[in-house]
């Protein structure tokens, strides 16, 4: 009988911890904001919450693939000013479409630049995608150089009061993103996604065509981030160049405490959605806590902290045990 | 059906070492090639050439007569040749079911994998080798969970999933038990009546006589000799593969028991456990050469890295009467151990720095703030002498050196520190012939000059020339001590199978 | 056989002299007047030496290895800066201890960075990003909005102005070589220098040859952050004042100056020289923007572009196929 150790549990079950620190963050934030669950406050805070998840489900594809994306920053600000420029407060409705698919085309080419990179010339994809972010951020601000703009008002009160059959209309993004995933991942494409990640030469010496698992990982990390960029202009509702620069350690953090290593081969999209969510809640928590305004960000900035240590910790004092 | 493979003067280079320089093969259906050759010899290399893993720098490869050309691993397959590695290639995480089909998962509507017939199609396989597993395994086992045996036993599984024309056995002996074998050659026979050519890479003799039809012998990436297995004896292979102008007639001191026993010990060893060694004890005198022999895998490395400090351990290590338990590498190198590891370029050199650096890296802390650095060079100048280095300056690389020369600059790091206990980890492997005779001439002198050293060699003639005594290690344990008269072939061969009684400790 | 090859450091200075004969031809450069062209130059030096000393902390983490970098590098400045600013007040004879507090809180937050990274396995670019949250947020709590100090005169007089009346020579220009030779002393003729390259290069080789890999690469994260609060000491010491976004502007294009200056973005080589002559060259490029008069959003895009070119240049890695 080997033993049950966590690390053993969480390579099993990547989103334990995240599932964990997800009811510890619900029962707190309850607490403190007693009418968490009634369906208002549920929909404000999911329809906040919406653009972290959705750019966390896209990293999470790179990095299970072992690899990273930090330009997702730059694509949500890119598709933002796109938008806010292009559509503007007065737009008709067609014209916000016509412009979403636009900004859905232009994640996509950002995504595919990436992969151009690093799969296909095998650069880092560490530095890779910092260069790439700062290049695409640079181009948000060329685009739109001050806040302003926006969307028409319609979509952005759309975007708001949308809750079929009372629910709301996050929830079925995340029923469709938890579906497609499980088709995805039942799939050749999907087992190779996690045999790349895993061991890429072993993956190329059994054929898997592992130059384009990788690009594609970007592709789906570019377009996620141009869902994201659309939902957090519905959510804004105008326009600023620096929109996505705060979001991209976020979305990582939310990977990495949704259970998927740095290093490839494991995890789900599950954990990310609900790393995402804590991250959102933990936002929500210092938000009635009453903190004072200026130690707001250092309560929140220790906070990721501790949660991106506290894996490495317990596996720290388990093999002091051991 | 019929088919036939031939390999025609393939050279490949990895960089500036030549790997292969003329290699040859030929194999048809209901045919087994056993391609034989000593470490380092490119084998593997040519394995990889056949299977389109590596890029060919020349030369042909013929299928069915017509020449062919693998762009890449899937190109060699579509052509029904099939390789088991020698280095696994399967995902870590990944189940047993998930690996043997990567990539030629069976799908239903949609596309989606069909989880059924994988299940299904796995157990067939698994039951080729049923009744030689320890655990229990089911289809979703997770590969990296199995012993080293069985993950040897999917990746054999995943090669002849998909029914291949050709199959290429890399070392697939090598980390079976002898049931397992005996089950795998029941397979290669009905594999050979089937009508496919079977490629066996290996240099277990015992193994080629009983299983191949044919053999091809490389030395040093040329194909040197082949024929039929029928027409050679095990010593005509032998000659084969090693070079004429052998290395090992070079003349030792003969070993006086009694003067030896008289000197103090160095190095005494006590129910050493580590994950793979399962209770070692021994003891080793001053200027004793302790050989360590045994098929590979057994331990030794771990041994000799838990003595350095590398691995945690249990048990007890007396060091020159003191009592010592190294944590770390750098404690043990302080008391005067010194340690040469197996994987030179891995675990051995700084590959991008200089030689300087990697000649001075253990012992920086000795040249103060700021550095002395001349003399600093001309220490390592002086070393390098020593060993005979070829180099063109000490700032040049590690990287520009040939394997023999990379090897002398890994040994002289430690020389320059002049360690009493030495760990050698198989440092001739890879080595050419003539730095292996300056090496054996080197490791006799520091014994004469009342160092001591343990050295573990995958060679067993290098065992037998060097070595005063030899431990041979199986399955974690010392099998037996071979001393003296004992110390021959035989007893050595057949102690590493663990087939042996006598001497047991 | 010898390919006869310029190291990246002499590319570097090249590229730089070349650009600034160039930027002569622009319709506002310097045209034929030389004494004008020299005052140019001196300037540019003299603007390099900040983003210099920044990027001296980053030149040792990158080389450390393993994905080495420090994100965190930007905030610490601005961190520093106020803290000298606050300390110093004004007060000559506060400076050498704003000094010291200066580098002792950046060699603090980089200890904690190594902590992290080392024990407890986060990785480089999550764990610095997640400080440089941290730091932030404490920026925000000791700024409270605005910080009243001042700085001293004895600083403006050593940092911002000539070293003596008649050498047209900065005095930070001054300091930046003594700097240098620092560098190059701690990296070509200190144990931990050569212990740094050689974790860089192979963490097992390094470990088996007897160097402590854990300490090294903490030491390494340690003094990257040193180095960067003697930097936040120098900016301000040529501001004069001090703002929240102070230390970030610095953070890409330190980086992109390790990578100018030739050193390895995978680990175990570089040189500090090399990231002096990549300062030097990355300040002359965002000087050339700006007498061209282009936008920060044309400055951030040539800047991304730079890197990106620079890393297909040397950062390659090993394909699968061989």
């Amino acid at each position: 009988m080997k033993k049950i150790t966590w690390n053993s549990l969480t390579t099993r079950n990547p989103a334990l911890f995240a599932a964990i620190l997800l009811v510890l963050v619900i029962v707190i934030n309850a607490i403190v904001q007693p009418n968490l669950l009634a369906i208002d406050t549920l929909n404000g805070n999911m329809r906040v919450f919406l653009p972290l998840i959705l750019l966390a489900v896209g990293q999470t594809f790179v990095m299970i693939c072992g690899g990273i994306d930090i330009s997702v920053g730059g694509i949500v600000s890119i598709v933002n000013t796109i938008l806010a420029t292009q559509v503007g407060l007065n737009g008709s409705i067609e014209q916000l479409w016509k412009f979403v698919l636009i900004s859905l085309v232009a994640g996509l080419l950002a995504g595919a630049i990436n992969g151009f990179f690093i799969a296909i010339l095998r650069l880092q994809p560490i530095i890779t995608t910092y260069a790439t972010g700062f290049l695409y951020a640079g181009f948000a601000l060329f685009l739109l150089p001050n806040p302003g703009g926006g969307i028409p008002r319609a979509a952005a009160d759309a975007y708001r009061t949308t809750t079929p059959l009372g629910i709301p209309l996050a929830f079925y993004i995340i029923a469709v993103i938890l579906l497609l995933w499980w088709f995805l991942r039942s799939t050749k494409y999907g087992r190779y996604l996690y045999a790349v990640g895993g061991n890429a030469q072993a993956a190329y010496q059994t054929a898997v065509p592992v130059t384009w698992v990788i690009f594609s990982t970007y592709v789906i990390s570019g377009v996620m981030a141009a869902f994201a960029g659309i939902a957090i202009t519905l959510l804004s509702g105008s326009g600023n160049a620096e929109i996505g620069n705060a979001m991209t350690l976020t979305a990582i953090t939310a990977v990495v405490i949704g259970g998927t290593a740095l290093s490839g081969g494991v995890g789900g999209v599950a954990g990310p959605i609900m790393g995402a969510v804590t991250m959102g809640l933990i936002q929500n928590i210092i938000s009635f806590s009453n903190v004072n305004t200026w130690w707001e960000t250092l309560v929140k900035a220790s906070i990721i902290v501790v949660a991106l240590a506290a894996p490495g910790v317990i596996n720290l004092f388990g093999r002091r045990k051991s | 059906m019929n088919v036939s493979l031939s390999a025609r003067n393939i050279v490949k280079r990895y960089g500036g070492v030549v790997a292969l320089s003329d290699g040859n093969l030929d194999v048809q259906s209901g045919e087994v090639l056993a391609l034989i050759g000593a470490n380092g010899s490119g084998k593997s290399t040519l394995s990889k050439v056949i299977n389109g893993v590596v890029v060919l720098d020349g030369g042909q490869l013929l299928l069915n007569d017509k020449p062919v050309q693998f762009s890449s691993p899937q190109a060699a397959k579509e052509m029904g040749i099939s390789i088991v590695f020698q280095e696994l290639s399967l995902i870590p995480l990944m189940t047993i079911a998930d690996n043997i089909w990567l990539t030629r998962e069976p799908t239903k509507g949609l596309g989606l994998v069909d989880r059924k017939i994988i299940e299904k199609k796995t157990l067939e396989l698994l039951s080729l080798f049923e009744g030689t597993y320890e655990t229990v395994l089911s289809p979703d086992t997770v590969v990296a969970d199995l012993p080293p045996d069985e993950k040897q036993i999917v990746e054999i599984l995943k090669a002849i999933s998909f029914d291949p024309e050709v199959i290429i056995l890399d070392e697939a002996t090598a980390s079976l038990d002898s049931r397992q074998v005996q089950r795998l050659f029941e397979l290669v026979e009905t594999w050979k009546k089937a009508g496919k050519a079977i490629i066996f890479v290996s240099h277990r003799m015992e193994e080629i006589f009983r299983i191949a039809d044919k053999y091809t012998v490389l030395r040093n990436g040329f194909t040197v000799g082949s024929g039929e297995i029928k027409d050679v004896t095990e010593n005509d292979l032998v000659k084969l593969m090693i070079d004429k102008e052998s290395v090992l007639d070079f003349t030792r001191d003969t070993y006086d028991e009694e003067t030896m026993n008289q000197k103090p010990v160095c190095l005494e060893v006590n129910d050493l456990k580590t994950e793979v060694l399962a209770g070692v004890s021994f003891k080793v005198r001053e200027g004793e050469l302790l050989g360590l022999g045994g098929l590979q895998g057994q331990g030794q490395r771990e041994l000799l890295l838990a003595l350095f400090g590398d691995i945690p351990f249990k048990g007890e290590v007396r060091f020159l009467d003191e009592s010592v338990h190294f944590r770390h590498p750098r404690q043990a190198m302080k008391k005067g151990l010194a340690l040469v590891p197996g994987d030179r370029n891995r675990e051995g050199l700084l590959y991008i720095r200089s030689i300087l650096e990697n000649l001075l890296l253990p012992s920086w802390r000795k040249y103060g703030l700021p550095l002395k650095m001349k003399k600093s060079i001309s220490d390592a100048n002086q070393v390098a002498a020593s060993l005979n280095l070829k180099m063109a300056g000490l700032q040049e690389p590690v990287s520009s050196l040939s394997g023999g020369n990379a090897q002398k600059v890994v040994i002289g790091k430690w020389l320059m520190r002049s360690p009493q206990l030495l760990l050698l980890d198989d440092p001739t492997k890879g080595v050419d012939v003539g730095t292996k005779g300056e090496f054996y001439t080197l490791l006799t002198k520091l014994c004469a000059e009342g160092k001591t050293i343990l050295f573990y060699s995958s060679d067993d003639e290098e065992l037998l020339g060097l070595c005063d005594r030899v431990l041979v290690l199986h399955d974690g344990k010392i099998r037996s001590e071979l001393i003296g008269d004992d110390l021959n072939k035989e007893s050595l061969v057949s102690a590493s199978l663990g087939v042996t009684n006598g001497g047991e400790s | 056989m010898k390919k006869f090859r310029i190291s990246p450091p002499v590319a570097a200075i090249i590229l730089a002299v070349v650009l600034f004969l160039l930027s002569g031809l622009l319709p506002n450069g310097y045209g034929s007047d030389v004494d004008v062209a020299i005052s140019q130059a001196t300037n540019i030096v003299r603007l390099a030496v900040f983003l210099g000393v920044i990027a001296a902390g980053q030149t040792l983490v990158i080389i450390s290895g393993y994905e080495g970098i420090d994100l965190s590098a930007g905030s610490v400045v601005t961190l520093t800066a106020i803290l000298t600013y606050v300390i110093v007040s004004g007060e000559n004879a506060m400076v050498i201890p704003a000094l010291l507090v200066a580098i002792a809180v950046g060699a603090l937050v980089g200890f904690i960075n190594g902590l992290g990274i080392t024990f407890l396995k986060i990785s480089p670019l999550v764990m610095t990003l997640g400080m440089s949250g941290v730091v932030t947020g404490a920026i925000i709590v000791i700024n409270h909005g605005n910080v009243s100090g001042k700085i001293a005169p004895i600083m403006t007089r050593v940092i911002a102005r000539p070293v003596a009346p008649n050498i047209p020579i900065p005095g930070a220009v001054v300091i930046w070589l003594l700097f240098g030779l620092f560098m190059w002393a701690l990296l070509e003729r200190t144990t931990f220098g050569k212990n740094l390259f050689a974790i860089g290069t192979n963490r097992v080789t390094a470990k088996l040859s007897g160097v402590n890999v854990t300490w090294t690469n903490i030491g390494a994260y340690a003094l990257a952050g040193a180095l960067t609060g003697f930097g936040g000491f120098l900016v301000v010491g040529n501001t004069g004042v001090v703002f929240i976004a102070l230390g970030q502007p610095f953070l890409f294009p330190a980086i992109a100056a390790v990578a100018v200056g030739g050193t390895l973005l995978s680990g175990g080589k570089g040189s500090y020289w090399g990231t002096m002559a990549g300062a030097i060259v990355l300040t002359l490029i965002t000087s050339l923007l700006t007498t061209m008069q282009m936008g920060e959003s044309v400055r951030r895009m040539v800047l991304g572009a730079t890197l990106l070119a620079l890393i297909s240049l040397y950062g390659r890695q090993k394909s699968f196929r061989q």
